[in-house]
């Protein structure tokens, strides 16, 4: 088994309280992880503390991505290595254009790669396709960044970047909060073709909802700022049935 | 010459001193105003004292036959060259303001009495290059700009310098905006660092019914100041847009007074300052509606951002009303980059440094923008570019 990030005893603080206690968690190549976990345990600390937030600091333990450590690498490093975070709540950028935003990520990517950069009209015409396959309008990318999109547009526009960035490790945070039903299942598809076997993907939920559409093998629970149960898939309808403090009982 | 020499002075030692004949009018104005220092209100955040106690060489402003070309051309303060049937000459002027707030608009029209007179003709589009190419020196010109009525017209500024040092540039205009008319003044200066220092103090009325829309876009280092007063006549409108982008340790701005003097006259003037280094940015604008000015309507307001602890901007919009008979606003914010967006620039990969170029391009965009000419807005943003870079490069 490959593993791809290596969490090893983390231990996280925002501000003066500490909130991951702790932590150890390994990803599984080409697997799709899912954490869940009750409001306030640290999953949303723990997905920033892997892509390096400004909020977060580690204060004991490591990160090991493909076996070497990221725990000092710069935000934009650790994208360029192939990690990345759909936001939550993706922020409004005005003035930014998006279509600009779009292409210069992806030719600092292509840079890092050693390939060429694409210009205006060949990333345009990159785009189109994976417009189409999202359900976005055209328009869309040529509006400032996520400003006045919806819930959904917002969402759209993050697996938008993923799909361009093709990246190894793909973070989700409460990818499906605040998405209606058509809104969710074009996302899912979209990051369903993600999937190839060698990307990873750990998805941070609330609910079930989303793991109807995209299929976990394996089921992480974090409470209290540590990982109490690792299963299969099948641990899902446990969940759901007697909640996460049955969860801490059975430990 | 030494201009702080000229402190304390009577109007005769000055006519002496200064070899001037018959101008005692503007002699005693700039007597009662005295020379600017420290505690002159619209100095008071700007370096002048040092500017005006160095000893600079003074120049002989000979007039030369004129090269055609499609632009005009003043190197150190002389015309040499403008476009073929632009009517460009040198007369004395009598038309001057003589209720102007800054004493150096005095000074320069004492210290070259002919000025540059540009009589522009219809909807014409034109260019003007200013070029210094003298070290230590003291450089003074006043430009006379009008235009025809009932017609648009447009003067995009820029500014060139060869590799000086330590000079001083007094120059400003006198613009007469006609009735019915339009003229659009976009200026762009990118001051490179000790290269010279400037106050360029303009007067502008606006007659009845006319437009001025007035852009500045100055970037870069060194000490710049602009001394805007504007008059406006009846239904006469004002929108003027002060973009800075400042890095080092330089000291610019804009001080303006614009004065609402018909009624139904508008205004409306933002400044949008990113200041990086320890640069000091001045924003001391006052709109003054008098008695007449009716039904007016004046908005101004400044946004800052600070890239570095140590930047500072000085920010006063200010309003003078004496009538109940009108819409008037202002506001001034300064903040930072927000560190949520520079965040998620970065998570996808980009720089540090571009991400917050990228933001910095966004704030000051909303200006850039009202450049109707794209030619001329894609110059404006690749200054901003090359500025931006070049203040990155020397602070990292």
């Amino acid at each position: 088994m490959s593993k791809v990030l290596q969490i090893k005893d983390l231990h996280a603080k925002i501000g003066n309280k500490e909130i991951l206690k702790g932590l150890s968690l390994d990803l599984e190549a080409g697997k799709v992880h899912a954490i869940m976990g009750p409001n306030g345990a640290g999953k949303s600390t723990l997905s920033k503390a892997i892509v390096g937030h400004y909020d977060v600091e580690v204060t004991e333990g490591d990160i090991l991505y493909k076996g070497k450590s990221i725990k000092e690498m710069e935000p934009e490093e650790r994208a360029l290595e192939g990690i990345f975070l759909s936001f939550q709540n993706p922020v409004e950028i005005p003035g930014v254009n998006n279509a600009y935003f779009l292409r210069t990520a992806l030719n600092a990517k292509r840079k890092h790669e050693g390939k060429e950069e694409l210009n205006a009209a060949e990333f345009l015409r990159a785009m189109k396709q994976h417009l189409q396959e999202l359900g976005m309008k055209s328009d869309m990318i040529s509006r400032s960044l996520n400003e006045g999109f919806s819930g959904g547009e917002k969402k759209r526009n993050e697996i938008l970047q993923m799909l361009i960035l093709e990246p190894d490790v793909i973070i989700l945070d409460e990818i499906d909060s605040g998405l209606d039903i058509d809104a969710l299942r074009a996302v899912s598809e979209g990051i369903n073709k993600m999937k190839n076997g060698k990307r990873t993907f750990l998805v941070i939920t609330h609910y079930s909802r989303i793991l109807d559409y995209i299929e976990p093998d394996y089921i992480h629970v974090l409470k209290e700022g540590r990982i109490i149960k690792t299963a299969g898939a099948e641990l899902v309808a446990k969940l759901e049935e007697e909640g996460y403090d049955a969860i801490e009982e059975a430990q | 010459m030494k201009p702080n020499r000229l402190k304390g002075k009577s109007t005769q030692e000055l006519a002496a001193l200064l070899h001037v004949k018959g101008r005692d009018q503007l002699l005693e104005k700039f007597v009662s105003l005295g020379l600017p220092d420290k505690k002159s209100e619209e100095y008071r955040y700007f370096d002048i004292e040092k500017l005006l106690d160095a000893d600079y060489r003074t120049l002989d402003y000979i007039p030369k036959s004129l090269q055609e070309g499609k632009k005009i051309e003043i190197v150190d303060g002389v015309v040499t060259t403008a476009p073929k049937g632009l009517r460009i000459y040198y007369e004395q002027c009598d038309a001057m303001d003589m209720d102007h707030f800054d004493p150096l608009y005095y000074l320069g029209h004492i210290l070259n009495p002919n000025v540059i007179k540009i009589e522009i003709d219809g909807d014409a589009e034109l260019e003007l290059v200013h070029r210094f190419t003298q070290s230590n020196a003291l450089i003074a010109y006043r430009i006379v700009l009008l235009n025809q009525s009932n017609r648009h017209a447009t003067l995009y500024e820029r500014f060139e310098e060869d590799n000086i040092a330590d000079t001083l540039v007094l120059y400003g205009y006198d613009m007469h905006i006609a009735q019915d008319s339009t003229l659009r003044v976009v200026k762009t200066q990118h001051m490179q660092k000790q290269r010279y220092a400037m106050v360029a103090s303009h007067r502008i009325n606006v007659s009845q019914r006319a437009n001025a829309l007035l852009k500045s876009f100055d970037l870069g280092g060194d000490l710049g100041l602009q001394m805007l007063k504007v008059n406006l006549e009846s239904y006469a409108h004002v929108e003027a847009g002060h973009l800075l982008y400042l890095n080092h340790a330089s000291r610019r701005g804009t001080v303006s007074k614009i004065i609402h003097q018909g009624e139904h006259s508008t205004s409306q003037q933002e400044a949008k300052n990113i200041l990086d280094g320890n640069a000091r940015g001045i924003f001391d604008a006052l709109i003054k509606v008098e008695h007449s000015a009716k039904y007016t309507k004046a908005h101004q307001n400044s946004k800052a951002i600070l890239l570095h602890e140590d930047a500072y901007m000085v920010s006063k919009p200010q309003l003078e009303i004496y009538i109940d008979e009108l819409e008037a606003s202002h506001g001034s914010t300064t903040g930072q980059l927000d560190e949520k967006q520079l965040f998620y620039l970065r998570s996808r990969g980009i720089s540090y440094v571009e991400a917050r170029k990228m933001l910095v391009i966004a704030f000051a965009n909303t200006l850039i923008e009202t450049v109707k000419d794209s030619r001329h807005q894609e110059q404006i943003s690749a200054l901003f570019e090359e500025a931006f870079y070049s203040a990155h490069k020397e602070l990292s």
